[in-house]
C-alpha cells in the first residue's frame, strides 16, 4: 500500500515535469513562427525607384570603401536604389562584362570608374549610348570624345601631379634624378599625374626625370625597381604614380639602404602608404575625396536623370585634393 | 448507460480525444513546414526555369539562322514567347534583398529578346553581319541570365538563411515534442488508467471483503461502499441482505431460546408430577377410602371429622388433578382454604388466617397449585415452629394491569441472601420440600410462574428478621404469552 502510494507520487511528479517539459517545447515551436519572415515580403517601391550601378575595378579597397558611404548615403536620399559592381584586382574582362551586364539590364545610370581602352569606349559609346544610359566616370576619367560620358566626377589628376611635383621641388630643392614609376597599363590618369609632374618640373634643369613603366604584378614592379637602382643608383627621388608601386619601392630600397635619404611620393591615400607616411618613410602623397566622389556622382546622375542639371559639365566635376606630408600624419 | 461502460467510454473517448489532437497538430506543422519547402522550391524552380527557356529561346534563334524556315521561326516564336511569360511571373519573386537584382534580371531577359529580334530582323534583311553579331549579344545576355539566376538564388539563401534555418530547429523541435508529448501522455494514461481501473476493482474487492466477513458469519458490520457505478446499487442490495439475514438469525435465536424455555418448563412439570406421583401411594384407593371415611364419620355424627376428611379428600382431588393446565384464581384459592382448614384443624388456634380479597380479580389465569405451596411454606416457617402460633394474612388486589397476592407470615423473617436466592430461582439447599405436602418447592413454585407469565419480576420478597416474611406474586390480567400458555394447556 505504501510502495503503491510512492509510485502514484512519483507518478504523478513525473507527469507534472513531463506536462512542463511539453509545453515548453510546444511554446518553443510556436515563438520562432511568430518571427518568421514573409517569403514575399515585395518591396514596394521595386522597380520604379532609379537604379543605379556602380561599377569598379577595385572592389572592397578603402577608397572605393568610402566612395560607397558616399554614393549610399546620398542614393538614400533621393531615394535611388544603388548598387556596387566591381571586379577585384583589376579584371578586366570581368570588369567590361559588368558593364555589359548593366547596359542588358536597362539600369537608369551607371557610375563606372574609368577605364582607357577601346573596348571600354566602344560598350559606353556604341551600347550605353545606344540604350539611352547615361554613363558618368568617377576617380579615373576618359576622354569625353571617345567614351560620350556624360561627366566626371574625381580628383583633377593633373593638377594632383602639378602638387606632388611642388612638394617635390620644395623638399628636394632644385636638382638631382627623379624617378617615375607608372604601370604600363596607360590609364588616363597616370598620364594625367605624369603631365602634370612634367608640367612642374620642366622649368628646372636640374632635375632629370626617369620615366619606369612596369607591369601590375608584384614581380614585375620590383624586378623594375631593383633595374633602376642598379642602373641609376645616384637617384634622389621616386614618384609612384600609380601608389600600388609605393610600399614595393621602399621595400626594395629598404634591403639596400635606408629608407630616409630619398624622396619617395605617392598618390592615393591607403592604409599601406598611409602607414608609410607615418613611419615617415614616405615624405607626402596626395589625398583624395572618395566620399565627395560617391555622393557628387550620384547627386549629379540623380539630377541629370530628373532633367534638374541639363547638360552636366563635360570638363568634370573636381573634388578637393591635398598634399598630405610625413609630419601632418604623426 | 450504466456506470462501468459510461466509464469505460469516456476513457476511450478522452484517449481518441488525445490522440486526435495530436494527430491535428503534428499533421498541421507538417503541413506548414512542406507548405514552406514547397514555396522555396518552387522559387529556385521558376528561377531556374528562366535559365532553361533563355537557352532554348537561343538554340530556336541558332536553329532558325542556319535554317531559316517557318517552322524554326515559329518555334522560336514559341520559345519567346513563353520565356516572356515566365518573365511576367518573375515579379512575385520580388523580396526587399533582391529587388534591385530582380528588375535587372527581367530587363535583361528583355534585352535577351530585343537581340534576338534584331537578329531576326538583319537575317530578314539579309544583313548576316550584323545578324550574326546581335546573335553573340544575345548569346553573351543569355549567359548573364544563368549567372544572374545563380546570384538570384545565392540571394535567396541569403535571404531566408534564417528562416531556413528556423525551419531546420522547428523540425527537430516537433521532434522533440513529439518524444516528449509521448512520454508525457504515456505517463499520463498510466496514472489515468490506474486511477480509473481502481475506480472499479476497488468497490468490488471491498465488496469481496464484507462477502468473506458476511461468509465467516459476521453480520454486524456494515457494508458501505462510495461509488456512482453499478457496485454501489450491488453493495446497498448486499447490504440489505445483510440486514435480512442478521433479522432472520436473531428471530431464529429467539426461538430456539423459547424452545429452550418451553423444554424446561416441561421437565419441571415432569418433575412435579414425579414428585405427586411419588407421594401417593395409591391416590385413587386413598381419595375413595378418605371419601368413606368421611360418610362413616358423618353417619356417626361426627359432622366436623366428616369435613375434614372431606377437605383432604379435596386438596387430594385438586393434587391428583393434571399439573399441567393453567387453573383459576379461585380455583387456587379454593385450594388453599381448604388447606388452612385441615392446618387449622391441626394447629387449632395456634393458627390465624385472614384473608382479604378483591372478589373481582378471582377470574385470572395462573398456574395450577402455585399458591398452597407458599401457604404451605409459611405455616411450616412460620406457625409450626412457633408456640404461641402464628398469622397468614392472604391478599388479593389489583396493581396497575396486574394481580398482586401477597402471602405475610408473623414467623422469624428469612436472611435477605435466602430471599435473593429463592428470586433467583437458586436451588435451595434444605432438603427439598421438608413436609410438603405435594412435594413441591418454591423454586419449582417461581419457575413456573416465570415461565407462565414471561416476566421476571413475579415474585418479590419482603422479610425483616425476625418481623415476619411477605411474599407477593405478580401476576398480569392479560397478556400472557400464550403460546406457553398453549404449551401449558395441552397437557
Amino acid at each position: 500500500m505504501r510502495t503503491r502510494t510512492i509510485a502514484i507520487a512519483a507518478l504523478s511528479i513525473g507527469c507534472l515535469v513531463m506536462l512542463y517539459f511539453t509545453l515548453h517545447t510546444a511554446t518553443g515551436l510556436m515563438a520562432p513562427n511568430k518571427s518568421e519572415p514573409s517569403l514575399l515580403a515585395a518591396a514596394d517601391d521595386g522597380g520604379r525607384s532609379l537604379r543605379l550601378v556602380v561599377i569598379t575595378q577595385e572592389l572592397d579597397t578603402p577608397f572605393w570603401l568610402k566612395f560607397k558611404q558616399g554614393a549610399d548615403r546620398s542614393a538614400a536620399a533621393n531615394g535611388a536604389s544603388l548598387e556596387m559592381w566591381g571586379t577585384y584586382s583589376s579584371d578586366r574582362i570581368e570588369f567590361l562584362k559588368k558593364i555589359e551586364i548593366a547596359i542588358a539590364s536597362k539600369v537608369d545610370g551607371i557610375i563606372v570608374q574609368g577605364l582607357d581602352t577601346p573596348e571600354f569606349t566602344n560598350l559606353t559609346k556604341i551600347k550605353a549610348a545606344g540604350s539611352g544610359i547615361p554613363i558618368i566616370t568617377v576617380a579615373n576619367d576618359v576622354p569625353m570624345q571617345e567614351s560620350l560620358r556624360r561627366t566626371y566626377v574625381g580628383s583633377d589628376h593633373r593638377e594632383a601631379g602639378r602638387l606632388i611635383a611642388r612638394q617635390l621641388v620644395r623638399q628636394m630643392g632644385a636638382s638631382g634624378k627623379v624617378v617615375l614609376m607608372t604601370s604600363d597599363e596607360e590609364e588616363d590618369y597616370q598620364s594625367q599625374r605624369l603631365g602634370g609632374i612634367l608640367q612642374v618640373l620642366k622649368p628646372y634643369p636640374g632635375i632629370e626625370t626617369i620615366n619606369v613603366t612596369s607591369g601590375d604584378s608584384r614581380d614585375a614592379i620590383v624586378k623594375a625597381v631593383d633595374n633602376i637602382l642598379n642602373n641609376r643608383p645616384d637617384a634622389k627621388a621616386f614618384i609612384a604614380v600609380s601608389a600600388a608601386h609605393a610600399g614595393i619601392i621602399i621595400q626594395q630600397i629598404e634591403r639596400r639602404s635606408r629608407v630616409e635619404p630619398y624622396y619617395i611620393y605617392s598618390f592615393d591615400d591607403n592604409p599601406e602608404t598611409m602607414t608609410l607616411l607615418k613611419q615617415n618613410k614616405l615624405d607626402a602623397l596626395i589625398t583624395q575625396s572618395p566620399e565627395r566622389m560617391g555622393e557628387l556622382s550620384v547627386e549629379l546622375m540623380v539630377d541629370w536623370l530628373s532633367g534638374k542639371t541639363v547638360p552636366l559639365r563635360p570638363d568634370g566635376y573636381f573634388t578637393d585634393i591635398r598634399v598630405l606630408k610625413a609630419e601632418d600624419a604623426e | 448507460m450504466n456506470g462501468i461502460q459510461r466509464k469505460i467510454m469516456s476513457l476511450s473517448v478522452i484517449v481518441l480525444f488525445i490522440m486526435v489532437i495530436i494527430w491535428v497538430v503534428l499533421t498541421y506543422y507538417n503541413q506548414k513546414t512542406q507548405e514552406q519547402y514547397n514555396e522555396v522550391l518552387q522559387r529556385y524552380l521558376r528561377m531556374n526555369e528562366i535559365t532553361n527557356l533563355s537557352q532554348q529561346s537561343v538554340a530556336d534563334l541558332n536553329v532558325y539562322l542556319s535554317q531559316p524556315s517557318a517552322t524554326t521561326k515559329s518555334a522560336f516564336n514559341g520559345a519567346t514567347a513563353r520565356l516572356l511569360n515566365a518573365k511576367a511571373g518573375l515579379s512575385t519573386l520580388r523580396t526587399a534583398n533582391n529587388s534591385f537584382t530582380l528588375t535587372n534580371y527581367m530587363h535583361m531577359i528583355e534585352s535577351l529578346v530585343e537581340a534576338e529580334q534584331l537578329s531576326v530582323m538583319f537575317q530578314g534583311q539579309n544583313n548576316n553581319e550584323l545578324s550574326s553579331a546581335r546573335f553573340e549579344e544575345a548569346t553573351r545576355i543569355h549567359t548573364y541570365i544563368s549567372e544572374t539566376t545563380l546570384s538570384l538564388i545565392d540571394q535567396d539563401l541569403k535571404t531566408y538563411d534564417r528562416f531556413y534555418r528556423d525551419i531546420m530547429v522547428q523540425s527537430s523541435m516537433l521532434k522533440r515534442l513529439g518524444i516528449w508529448l509521448l512520454t508525457f501522455l504515456t505517463v499520463t494514461l498510466l496514472l489515468f488508467a490506474y486511477w480509473f481501473s481502481r475506480s472499479i476493482t476497488r468497490p468490488i474487492q471491498q465488496l469481496t471483503v464484507a462477502a468473506r466477513e458476511l461468509a465467516r458469519g459476521k453480520f454486524d458490520n456494515r457494508i458501505e461502499i462510495r461509488s456512482n457505478d453499478e457496485i454501489s446499487f450491488l453493495a446497498r442490495t448486499f447490504d440489505r441482505m445483510r440486514v435480512n439475514i442478521n433479522g432472520l438469525i436473531s428471530e431464529m435465536q429467539q426461538k430456539a431460546q423459547l424452545e429452550l424455555e418451553l423444554q424446561e418448563s416441561r421437565l419441571l412439570l415432569k418433575e412435579s408430577q414425579l414428585r405427586s406421583l411419588q407421594s401417593q401411594i395409591n391416590p385413587h384407593f386413598l381419595f375413595n377410602t378418605l371419601d368413606t371415611l368421611s360418610k362413616k364419620a358423618y353417619l356417626d355424627g361426627s359432622e366436623e371429622t366428616s369435613d375434614l376428611i372431606a377437605s383432604v379428600a379435596g386438596l387430594l382431588r385438586y393434587n391428583l388433578r393434571r399439573l399441567d393446565r393453567s387453573v383459576t384464581l379461585a380455583e387456587e384459592l379454593n385450594v388453599v382454604l381448604k388447606y388452612i382448614e385441615i392446618q387449622q384443624a391441626r394447629f387449632t388456634d395456634r393458627l390465624t388466617f385472614r384473608q382479604q380479597i378483591d372478589h373481582t380479580l378471582l377470574d385470572v389465569r395462573m398456574p395450577c397449585l402455585t399458591l398452597q405451596p407458599i401457604i404451605e411454606n409459611a405455616v411450616i416457617h412460620a406457625v409450626e415452629p412457633l408456640e404461641e402460633g402464628g398469622t397468614i394474612i392472604f391478599r388479593v388486589m389489583k396493581e396497575g394491569d396486574s394481580v398482586r397476592i401477597e402471602v405475610e407470615d408473623s414467623g422469624e423473617g428469612m436472611a435477605p441472601e435466602l430471599a435473593k436466592r429463592i428470586v433467583e430461582e437458586q436451588t435451595l439447599e434444605e432438603p427439598a420440600a421438608i413436609g410438603h405436602s405435594t412435594g413441591i418447592g418454591f423454586s419449582n413454585v417461581v419457575r413456573r410462574l416465570r415461565l407462565f407469565t414471561g416476566r421476571d419480576d413475579v415474585i418479590e420478597i419482603v422479610s425483616v428478621v425476625p418481623h415476619g416474611t411477605k411474599i407477593s406474586l405478580k401476576i398480569p390480567l392479560a397478556g400472557r404469552r400464550e403460546e406457553l400458555a398453549e404449551a401449558h394447556d395441552r397437557r
